[in-house]
């Protein structure tokens, strides 16, 4: 199985921007009324659990929290790797750095350009490290934050949006045939504020086998994997 | 009279007779920059000398003196009946830019102007913003309603169609009516010239700087300029590529999104 998991890819801009590889046989919006907030790590702890984690996670410490393989589906799985996944393998000192930017941009001490610079290096690394383990493991699961990021200081962007959809829905392209199930899912969506971006509950999730889903829960993906994990192993 | 002048002006004066005709009780807003200066002249001329509603300045207690020399000054030439919007509570309990600008800018304007709405019980407000000003301006109309949060949906907007100004249902706390929208920065500089209009002085270079726009003292710097008189202004803004509000450092938009990502814990 194949878990795309990608920050912030919002439904509406799936389809503004036309993204044929992302919207799957089955395509639609997760429900995240179960959450105060739409933040990264406690959604994406909830996804990796099944369970809503937001009580447990603090703001403060929220990048630091982390869950054990054994509490997540993971432990379905004969064999796993999980990239950068956020409250599980992410990659700390990247993420420090991108976030140390984007404040920096708001302090008027890094411009976009040199935010853009770094998130789209790490994103490359992801991706070659990712394509790399197609094949290799019963669940490859990888995380992109370039919509988030990018999203949150140039969402009123169209031209920097399409360019950030076109290279996930790339991403998806590669993928899709690397596995009988490939799952596409985010974490919450993105709407402007003005030239910027602020997390949204257009969350997006697509699956290529047809499932007749309505709204699901994050936390519901977890039964699913589950399924897919017994019956082949 | 320049003939291009002359047809901004006659659409803004139209806008201001149409707001005072459609609303029971208007007011406009007064900055002392350059646009509201031109706006309060706008509002004179639509009503011939005498403007037959209040003009409001919101009063930070942080702008500059020489801010407070030109409103009281203006003020009692024009024969303005000025309002000052003050938000005394806020700031007796201390709130300064050093608070947060967006917190600041909150209490001691957004508020100041809330409290003083919701007191005198204004149904519609005249403000001199331009579409050329910001990329979030150039999606406002002429009519913009506000709910009492002073919330605005861009989405939502009444059509102004063949320039025909309606006031849409009654789902909205009170009006902003922007007369000199379709204005550049440039025509209001060349109408100045032309109506002869008082300018504040801080729009001067003194020492190789001088005020683009004007706001209050901790969150406005100015820009490198040599134009210490209104030809030099004109002459420098139609070379300048520099955008006019560069000089203030309060971006309301860019200060909200850092308070955004700071509660979704991004700082």
């Amino acid at each position: 199985m194949i878990i795309l998991a990608l920050d912030a890819l919002d439904l509406h801009q799936v389809k503004k921007f036309t993204c044929k590889n992302l919207m799957q046989k089955e395509h639609g919006q997760t429900d995240l009324s179960d959450f105060k907030q739409a933040r990264t790590v406690v959604l994406w702890a909830s996804f990796l659990t099944g369970k809503n984690l937001e009580a447990e996670i603090p703001i403060k410490t929220q990048w630091k929290y982390k869950v054990k393989p054994e509490q997540t589906f993971l432990k379905f799985f004969k064999t796993y790797k999980t990239i950068d996944v956020p409250a599980f393998s992410y990659k700390q000192q990247n993420h420090a750095e991108e976030r140390k930017l984007l404040k920096g941009y708001f302090e008027d001490k890094a411009t976009i350009e040199g935010c853009d610079a770094v998130v789209w290096r790490n994103h490359k690394e992801n991706k070659k490290e990712f394509l790399e383990c197609l094949g290799k493991f019963d669940l490859i699961m990888g995380y992109f934050d370039l919509a988030d990021f990018i999203g949150h200081l140039s969402f009123g962007i169209a031209k920097k949006m399409a360019e950030v959809y076109n290279e996930l829905d790339k991403l998806a392209e590669e993928v899709k045939d690397a596995d009988d199930f490939v799952l596409v899912i985010s974490d919450h969506g993105m709407k402007a504020v003005g030239r910027f971006g602020d997390h949204s509950r257009n969350g997006f999730y697509s699956f290529n086998h047809k499932l007749g889903l309505q709204l699901p829960k994050i936390t519901s993906f977890h039964n699913l994997i589950r399924r897919i994990a017994d019956e082949h192993a | 009279m320049n003939k291009y002048l002359e047809e901004l002006e006659k659409k803004s004066i139209a806008i201001i007779r149409e707001a005072k005709a459609q609303f029971k009780n208007p007011a406009v807003l007064w900055s002392t920059g350059k646009d509201s200066t031109a706006t309060v002249w706008l509002c004179k001329k639509a009503f011939f000398g005498k403007i037959p509603f209040p003009v409001i300045h919101i009063d930070t207690s942080y702008k500059f003196p020489e801010i407070y020399e030109f409103r009281d000054k203006i003020a009692k030439e024009w024969n303005l009946n000025l309002i000052i919007a003050k938000n005394e509570k806020a700031l007796k309990e201390g709130m300064s830019p050093e608070k947060g600008r967006l917190e600041c800018c909150t209490a001691l304007k957004t508020e100041a102007l809330k409290n003083l709405i919701k007191q005198r019980k204004f149904d519609a407000l005249i403000l001199a913003i331009r579409r050329d000003e910001h990329g979030i301006r150039a999606k406002e109309r002429r009519y913009s309603p506000r709910d009492e949060n002073f919330r605005w949906n861009y989405k939502d907007q009444p059509a102004e169609l063949w320039d025909l100004y309606v006031k849409p249902s009654e789902d909205f706390s009170h009006m902003r009516v922007h007369p000199i929208l379709h204005w550049t920065e440039l025509e209001v500089w060349q109408y100045v010239v032309q109506e002869k209009l008082p300018v504040n002085p801080l729009y001067f270079a003194k020492n190789g700087k001088r005020y683009r726009s004007l706001g209050c003292m901790p969150c406005t710097v100015p820009i490198p300029s040599t134009a210490n008189t209104i030809d030099k202004i004109v002459q420098e803004i139609k070379t300048s590529k520099t955008p006019e509000r560069a000089g203030r450092s309060q971006d309301k938009e860019k200060a909200y999104m850092m308070q955004k990502l700071r509660a979704l814990g991004y700082m």
